[in-house]
């Protein structure tokens, strides 16, 4: 009897304190989904590294869930069977979708609480933040389109080194640049980030003021496409091969290659692309031409806290949400990604301001950003509206018994039914 | 008589080149693809992104194959590939054999019907069942394991078909003769249908190995953590997102795929050939 109780002793003074302990300091787990891989993917890591250092009760554990598209149909199969991750990365276009579902967590109150100021971030990157009045997603890795130029070869043609400031100005220094067969002055995906941004320069909206209609069902969306035909027939365009992203690589392999002089591309690619041509030749950045105005879309994802889960969870998560859309690390993740800083604080910052000095071509992205930047409309429907749009532009632009006109009614006609 | 044997070898040197000529043009379509992955695996970036692309490095880096395998658990990811498939192959062959051989030899009541509704398996495509597939495992709490990536993959419906009819072609007289020798069901099945069919096995072993070992699709959907996940979605990681993908590094991941799938076909290529020549079955 003596030598069990001295056993059970025993057993507690070696177990007890690991049992105590356990329960006592056990770290909450948070889950985050991201869809960034290669160097940006390490660099996630990294910041959760720091997170999870500084925060001893919270343990955030950030996988990679494929791109976006990816990681969205994710999201809708781990909501249909309850296995959500506490936050995702969601691409800016699918933020309404989950809204009007109701798996986003409403993100005011917590802003208030702590006193994070809606009003620092850009407001040409918060136009997927907002649904029913409710903030349910803000700006993490945000990209804009850029027009990037040769400048050795604007200036071997007499042109000058800022580079096309309109349309017409586009055309007559593809015109210049271009030598047949062997350089194209321009290069440019036919994709609807840059449609947009053209029907943006028109002066012309996704939408109707009314919100049922197309707002470029006329000349703003037609002109767009007429422009590139006309490039593409006189040959000083060259339309990139490849499905998808394929082409943007094409675009800037050209442009690497001293094919093309101009291209149009995601601001993602502006650390690459001045990696792989220094000591070749000079890159420069600029807006996207004008036409009536200057104009863009934007691009890439926010951060969103998923709902349903324990009030303690969801406390954390938005602790590593606030974290990570904070200033310091928006101006770190930012200087290394090449990812627009989602603050004005961030872009203020003495740190941003003597980055702008070594690299001015990422400053030309921010100024459109502020200057420029329009808005995609935030509805649920709004995914399956891009992807018609895109067929539409696609097709009329190679298949020339489709006019442009036509092309934009099947668009106002879609709109009609989706919106 | 003399002319007419030498034109016959003549034509016969013909018929040789030629056909030397097309395998030879059929081994270059199907080579070109894996020396590319080998030869932009060993460039610079800007090597890779040059035009007119070069066929052979200028010298050839093995960076790349330092930063594929930095850049995700590699380790871990082979480990998973490796479970993955050797566990799909095992429980394939219990679930195949058996079922192919009683579809084949005994008539029962529904037979038909099972047959139609293994064969209605073969023709439904993945991104049809994986929702449901996903609840299910969901509700039985098993995503994050490895059986979600095994289990869906148990029975092969094409694995089934193609095997019963392998064993349908196999004389009757041999089955008998079997019979005759006291042999049960269980015998026949191992000791002579299954020999037998030694290449159609391998057939159905390797199209499972290669399809499960590529697959990127099915592990990336069913799991959610780095612990059971496979190498395809280590490779697809290094794409990178908005941005220009380095393609050298990809291509280097890409080698440190491939090498186990050559490595299986150059082995099961010598038992193939070897189980045709001993099957007995023309």
């Amino acid at each position: 009897m003596r030598k069990l109780g001295i056993i059970i002793l025993a057993l507690l003074a070696t177990a007890g304190p690991q049992l105590f302990a356990q329960t006592s300091a056990k770290p909450i787990a948070i889950d985050f989904w991201y869809s960034m891989g290669g160097a940006n993917g390490a660099l996630i890591q990294s910041m959760v590294k720091d997170f999870n250092d500084a925060n001893k009760d919270i343990i955030v554990t950030a996988t990679y869930q494929g791109n976006y598209y990816d990681t969205s149909a994710k999201i809708q199969a781990a909501v249909a069977s309850n296995t959500t991750p506490h936050i995702s990365m969601i691409v800016d276009m699918h933020n309404a979708m989950f809204a009007d579902a109701g798996v986003l967590e409403n993100l005011e109150p917590f802003m208030k609480r702590d006193k994070v100021d809606i009003n620092d971030f850009i407001p040409g990157l918060l136009d997927w933040s907002y649904y029913n009045g409710k903030v349910v997603a803000l700006p993490f890795n945000r990209s804009t389109p850029l027009f990037y130029f040769n400048k050795d070869q604007l200036k071997a043609a007499g042109l000058n080194e800022n580079g096309p400031q309109t349309w017409e100005e586009l055309r007559t220094y593809a015109r210049k640049l271009t030598k047949k067969g062997e350089r194209w002055g321009f290069s440019c995906p036919i994709d609807i980030w840059f449609y947009l941004g053209m029907v943006f320069q028109n002066g012309g909206e996704v939408l109707s003021p009314d919100g049922k209609h197309s707002g470029f069902n006329n000349e703003i969306g037609t002109k767009p496409i007429y422009f590139w035909r006309e490039m593409i027939d006189e040959g000083i365009m060259k339309l990139p091969p490849g499905k998808e992203y394929n082409s943007w690589d094409v675009a800037m392999q050209d442009f690497l290659n001293g094919k093309v002089s101009m291209i149009m591309t995601s601001t993602g690619y502006l650390y690459g692309i001045l990696d792989s041509a220094k000591g070749k030749f000079n890159v420069g950045t600029g807006f996207l031409p004008k036409s009536k105005q200057y104009g863009t879309p934007t691009g890439g994802a926010n951060i969103a806290i998923l709902s349903g889960k324990p009030a303690k969870e969801t406390e954390a998560a938005w602790k590593f949400v606030k974290y990570m859309t904070d200033t310091p690390q928006v101006i770190n993740f930012s200087q290394k990604s090449g990812y627009m800083p989602s603050r004005k604080s961030a872009v203020s910052s003495a740190s941003m301001q003597s980055f702008f000095k070594e690299k001015p071509q990422f400053k030309t992205a921010i100024d459109q950003l502020y200057e420029a930047a329009k808005r995609r409309p935030c509805h649920p429907n709004y995914p399956e509206l891009d992807k018609i749009i895109m067929d539409e532009i696609q097709r009329t632009t190679i298949d020339r018994s489709y006019t442009p006109e036509q092309a934009m009614k099947a668009i106002d006609a879609a709109i009609q039914r989706l919106f | 008589m003399r002319g007419n044997k030498s034109m016959n070898i003549g034509s016969k040197r013909g018929a040789i080149i030629i056909n030397a000529l097309l395998l030879a043009i059929t081994i270059a379509i199907f080579i070109f693809p894996f020396f590319w992955i080998l030869s932009n695996s060993l460039k610079t970036y800007d090597e890779t992104m040059q035009f007119p692309p070069q066929l052979l490095p200028k010298t050839p880096i093995f960076a790349n194959y330092k930063a594929a395998l930095d850049s995700m658990p590699f380790l871990l990811y082979l480990k998973n590939s490796i479970v993955v498939v050797a566990l799909t192959l095992i429980c394939q062959f219990l679930v195949i054999v058996p079922a192919a051989f009683a579809f084949s030899l005994y008539s029962f009541r529904g037979k038909g019907l099972l047959l139609t509704l293994v064969l209605f398996g073969f023709m439904l495509p993945q991104q049809l069942t994986f929702v449901p597939i996903y609840l299910l495992f969901g509700k039985l709490k098993l995503l994050n394991s490895y059986s979600p990536l095994v289990l869906p993959f148990a029975a092969s419906s094409f694995g089934i078909f193609l095997l019963r009819q392998y064993f349908m072609g196999i004389p009757t007289e041999i089955i008998e003769a079997g019979y005759l020798d006291g042999m049960n069901n269980r015998q026949i099945m191992m000791y002579i249908m299954m020999p037998m069919a030694k290449s159609a096995l391998f057939s159905i072993a390797l199209v499972s190995f290669i399809t499960r070992w590529n697959d990127y699709f099915w592990p990336l959907v069913m799991t959610n953590t780095q612990k059971v996940r496979t190498l395809p979605i280590g490779i697809a990681a290094l794409r990178i997102t908005d941005g220009k993908t380095e393609w050298n590094v990809l291509m280097a991941a890409n080698m440190l795929l491939i090498v186990p799938i050559l490595a299986a076909f150059s082995v099961a290529h010598r038992q193939i050939k070897e189980a045709l020549i001993h099957s007995g079955i023309k």
